[in-house]
């Protein structure tokens, strides 16, 4: 059985901070690529049982998912959440001719998360000074998997959401953090406290 | 010399790393906002020297702080500190009439220099 473990209000307001910065990189990262200007949400930090989260990744409507597990002095699993609406469009703008094949889709859909979620985790990490490595993202569809398998009761869910202006793209990246790694992080936004 | 600064972000963190990085060579008076529109509010009661302003805010972002500064015609120095530092939004904050762009995490040094740039060290 997990223990709940809530931040308080200045730890959650350093991590929240902390995100809000990789996030910044994140999305530099794609909008040099891109040459188009990315709008970033204010980060939500909650914390979420399995079942929250399955609610909370079917927010969007009609979307891809990825997830991909993450290792080292944290572990989790980021799960990214890509809007089917204007996928066409950010491929253009990353230079795919239309048509799209099946494989062209998941390609860009790949792409679109080592640059985001990747660069997130990295900024994060970096800034934490912890180590993490991030495994490749798979596709995978909600609907199908069972979230009651996942070895935690609760997690620390810090959701994110990228918006590309001119098209109607949107992708939103959820880091599920188990106990004992919250343990960890919060030991280390205390000493940042400190 | 002793100049009057609004810190606006919502972090109290970040607030917290741009005042320490403040250059030591002067004196300040210090305000805080948490969000735009608190910083509109103070900026509308009060006369300050400096605004070191955040984008990314509840309720009125950094922009909407700026729109604010502008359609007054105001000639208050901005330095915005922002982890957003696409050139899109750089040119934005500048046309605004921002007077520098920093990036976070905030360099001490950066800081020291803009603020020579604009006169005050």
């Amino acid at each position: 059985m997990s223990i709940v473990l809530p931040l308080d209000e200045d730890q959650r307001d350093a991590l929240q901070e902390l995100l809000n910065i990789s996030m910044g990189q994140a999305a530099n990262s794609l909008a040099q690529l891109i040459e188009t200007k990315i709008d970033i949400s204010i980060p939500k930090i909650s914390t979420v049982t399995p079942n929250e989260l399955y609610g909370l990744l079917f927010e969007t409507k009609d979307a891809f998912y990825t997830r991909q597990s993450f290792l080292g002095d944290i572990h989790g699993e980021v799960m990214s959440v890509l809007s089917q609406s204007g996928l066409v469009e950010v491929a253009k703008l990353m230079d795919y001719e239309e048509p799209l094949t099946k494989e062209d889709i998941q390609e860009i859909i790949l792409e679109l998360c080592n640059i985001l979620a990747g660069a997130c985790l990295a900024g994060l990490s970096d800034q934490l000074e912890l180590t993490t490595n991030l495994n490749m993202p798979t596709l995978f569809q909600p609907e199908k998997s069972n979230f009651s398998d996942l070895q935690w009761q609760h997690t620390l869910v810090m959701e994110v959401q990228f918006i590309i202006a001119i098209s109607s793209f949107s992708m939103r990246v959820v880091f599920c953090l188990d106990d004992e790694s919250l343990i960890r992080m919060k030991d280390t936004l205390d000493e940042l406290l400190g | 010399m002793s100049i009057s600064v609004l810190v606006a972000d919502d972090s109290k963190l970040s607030r917290r790393s741009v005042i320490r990085a403040l250059p030591q060579d002067l004196d300040y008076t210090i305000s805080e906002a948490t969000n735009g529109q608190e910083a509109i509010n103070l900026l509308a009661e009060t006369t300050f020297d400096l605004l070191l302003l955040d984008l990314t805010m509840p309720e009125v972002d950094g922009v909407g702080v700026l729109e604010y500064l502008h359609d007054r015609a105001s000639t208050l120095n901005v330095i915005v500190i922002s982890a957003d530092f696409q050139p899109e939004k750089q040119k934005i904050v500048i046309s605004l009439g921002a007077k520098r762009f920093l990036r976070k995490p905030l360099d001490k040094e950066e800081l020291a220099m803009a603020m020579f740039e604009l006169g005050y060290l």
